[in-house]
C-alpha cells in the first residue's frame, strides 16, 4: 500500500489556506484570538515522569502547544571524542509530522536545536559529571505558538526530574511585539503576524539571564518594557516549575 | 562458574539489583521456575493496556496506546492526490512509524533506530494483507482526484512489544477515522466545505458528510518471547534484550491469521510452541477487541 512505486505522489491538503488577518491587528479594539489580556500568559501545565525508559522527563502543555522532553544520562560520550574533564551537554530538538496543522510544514527549525543548548549551557554544573554527556531530547507534540521557551522550561524541569545538578531552574517566555502593542506567550497566528520578538531564558532565583534573543525593530523604552514583563513572568513560571517538582517528589514518597 | 550461589539469602536491596544486573539471566530464570517473571505477572498475561481516541486534535483521526510503559502515538492526516492510472478508483495509505529520541536511550538523533523501518514495514504489511480497509472507500473523483492518509506512529516511550501497540494505536486511530466533507471547486481542487459557506452552490459536494471508515476484520498481534520451554507473553524491553527468541503473532477478530514473525533467535520455534502462541494471541485478540470497542463507544457518547 505504502509502496506504490518509488516515489512519493504529490498530495495537498484541502484546508482552506491561512489568510493573514494582519488589518485587524491595527484596529484599536484588536483581542487576542484566545480571549487573554495582552500581559497574561497561557495557562500552564506540567508533569514529570512522562517517559520510563528515561533517566529524567517532563511533559508541558501551555494551551495547544504540547511538548515531551527526555534526558539520558550521564552516560558514556562518544568514543571520538576529546577526554573532557567536565561534562558535556547534547540537545535535540524535533517535530512530529502532526505538529503544525499542515502536514510537513513549519517543522524546519533546526536552529531550535543550538538555542536549547546555549540557554540550558549556563544553567548546568557541568563539573558534576566529567567525562560523560547528558543527552536532552525534545519533541514537539502540538505546535500551538511559543514553541522554543516552552521546550526550555519543559528541559529544565526533565533535568531536575533525572537529578542533573544545576545553579537554578531555566524559564523561558517570549513576547511579540504586534504594531505597537506588546503580547506575551504568543500563539501561533500572532507569531506570523508579528513585528518583532524578545524572547528571555533566565534563573529566576539568581535574576540571571542564560539567553536573551532579540527579532524586529524595537526602540529602547519598548526593549525595557519587554525585558520587565518576560523576567516576571519567567519569576511565575518557575514558582510553578517548583511546585510540580515538589508534588512529584511528595507522590513517590507515599 | 563465578556467580554467587544461588540459594544465598540477598538480603539487602543492593544485592538484589546488582544481581539483577550482573547476571540477568539467571535472575530472570530464577522467577520463571516459579512460574512468575520479575514484575509479578504470570508468564501469559500481558500488561495493562489503555487506548484513548482523538488525542490529537488538529488530526482527522488518532490514538494513544499504553501497554504497560510503552506508549504509542499515532495521528491519521488526510491529504488529496491524483490516483494512480492502474487504479483510478482508488485511494492510497502511507504508514510511517517513528522512534524519536525521547523514547529509548538506543536511539540516538540522526540515526534511526534499528527496530524503526523493520516495524514500519511490518505495519504496512500487516494492515494490508488483513484486507481490513477497502481502498475505493478512500477515493473522490475517479481519475481526478483520492486521498492520500498519512498515518504516522510515533514512540513515546520503548518498553517492549512495539509491533503490538503500533498496530494497535494504528488500527484505533483507523477506527476513529472522520473523513471530512469536501468539494471540488471551481479551479478542478478539492477544499474542505465549512459550515458557514455563502458560495456552496459553486461548489458540488463531492462528501456529503463527515464519514468513517468501515473496517472489516481489524487485525490484532500478540508478541511472545520463546526461552527454553517457556512461553513469556507480552515481554519488557529488559525480557527481550535477555531472551532474544520472538514470535509475533497477528489474527483478526474472525480468527484468520494475519501473519507470523519469527526474526531467528537461538531457540527452535517447534509446531507445539508456535500453536501455543497461536492459542495465547486468540485470547489477547478478544481482550484487545473488547478494550477497541470500549473506546469507540466512549467517543460516541461524548
Amino acid at each position: 500500500m505504502a509502496g506504490k512505486g518509488g516515489s512519493a505522489p504529490a498530495t495537498y491538503s484541502p484546508s482552506p489556506t491561512v489568510q493573514k488577518k494582519k488589518t485587524s491587528i491595527f484596529q484599536e479594539d484588536w483581542v487576542r484570538p484566545d480571549g487573554r489580556g495582552f500581559h497574561q500568559c497561557r495557562p500552564a501545565f506540567f508533569r514529570t515522569g512522562a517517559v520510563n525508559a528515561a533517566s529524567g522527563s517532563a511533559y508541558a502543555e501551555f494551551g495547544n502547544t504540547k511538548i515531551i522532553v527526555s534526558v539520558f544520562g550521564p552516560r558514556e560520550s562518544k568514543k571520538a571524542m576529546m577526554y573532557s574533564d567536565i561534562g558535556r551537554l547534547n540537545c535535540n530538538v524535533s517535530y512530529t509530522t502532526f505538529a503544525s496543522p499542515v502536514r510537513g510544514q513549519g517543522s524546519d527549525h533546526k536552529e531550535y536545536t543550538a538555542m536549547l543548548h546555549k540557554a540550558l549551557e549556563g544553567a548546568i554544573i557541568l563539573e558534576s559529571f566529567p567525562k560523560t554527556t547528558v543527552d536532552v531530547f525534545a519533541l514537539v507534540l502540538e505546535s500551538g505558538g511559543s514553541d522554543l521557551p516552552v521546550v526550555i522550561s519543559c528541559a529544565s524541569l526533565a533535568l531536575a526530574d533525572a537529578g542533573i545538578m544545576m545553579y537554578d531552574l531555566v524559564a523561558s517566555v517570549s513576547v511579540s511585539c504586534l504594531s505597537k502593542n506588546l503580547v506575551i506567550d504568543p500563539i501561533f497566528e500572532e507569531e506570523n503576524s508579528q513585528d518583532g520578538s524578545l524572547m528571555i531564558t533566565c534563573m529566576p532565583s539568581r535574576y540571571e539571564i542564560t539567553q536573551l534573543t532579540f527579532t524586529g525593530e524595537w526602540s529602547t523604552p519598548k526593549i525595557d518594557e519587554g525585558m520587565q514583563l518576560c523576567l516576571d513572568a519567567c519569576a511565575k513560571l518557575a514558582k510553578i516549575m517548583r511546585s510540580c517538582l515538589k508534588e512529584a517528589a511528595s507522590d513517590s514518597q507515599e | 562458574m563465578g556467580f554467587p550461589d544461588a540459594s544465598k539469602d540477598l538480603s539487602s536491596e543492593m544485592e538484589v539489583d546488582a544481581f539483577r544486573r550482573l547476571f540477568p539471566l539467571k535472575y530472570f530464570e530464577r522467577h520463571l521456575a516459579e512460574a512468575i517473571r520479575p514484575d509479578g505477572r504470570p508468564l501469559g498475561k500481558a500488561r495493562d493496556t489503555t487506548v484513548v481516541l482523538g488525542a490529537v486534535a488538529s488530526a482527522n483521526g488518532s490514538a494513544l496506546v499504553k501497554i504497560g510503559s510503552t506508549t504509542m502515538l499515532t495521528a491519521i492526516k488526510m491529504e488529496v492526490m491524483t490516483p494512480s492510472l492502474e487504479s483510478p478508483d482508488e485511494g492510497c495509505i502511507a504508514i510511517d512509524f517513528h522512534m524519536p529520541p525521547i523514547c529509548s536511550p538506543i536511539v540516538r538523533p540522526g540515526r534511526p533506530a534499528e527496530a524503526a523501518p523493520v516495524i514500519s514495514k511490518q505495519l504496512s504489511d500487516t494492515i494490508s494483507s488483513s484486507g481490513s480497509i477497502d481502498l475505493k472507500e478512500l477515493s473522490l473523483v475517479t481519475g481526478k482526484a483520492a486521498w492520500m492518509a498519512y498515518l504516522d506512529v510515533y514512540c513515546l516511550d520503548a518498553d517492549g512489544a512495539l509491533f503490538d501497540a503500533a498496530l494497535l494505536s494504528a488500527v484505533a486511530a483507523l477506527s476513529h477515522l472522520q473523513i471530512p466533507a469536501v468539494a471540488m471547486n471551481d479551479d478542478g481542487k478539492i477544499v474542505l466545505l465549512s459550515e458557514d459557506d455563502g458560495q456552496k452552490k459553486a461548489q458540488e459536494p463531492v462528501n456529503k458528510e463527515k464519514r468513517n471508515l468501515t473496517l472489516r476484520s481489524i487485525p490484532f498481534s500478540l508478541t511472545c518471547i520463546l526461552h527454553k520451554n517457556y512461553i513469556l507473553v507480552d515481554p519488557t524491553a529488559e525480557e527481550e534484550s535477555i531472551m532474544e527468541t520472538v514470535v509475533t503473532i497477528a489474527l483478526d477478530t474472525s480468527g484468520q491469521l494475519v501473519s507470523l514473525y519469527k526474526p531467528g533467535g537461538p531457540v527452535l520455534a517447534f509446531t507445539s510452541a508456535i500453536q501455543d502462541c497461536v492459542a495465547l494471541t486468540r485470547q489477547r485478540v478478544k481482550e484487545l477487541k473488547g478494550i477497541l470497542e470500549e473506546a469507540n463507544s466512549t467517543m460516541q457518547v461524548e
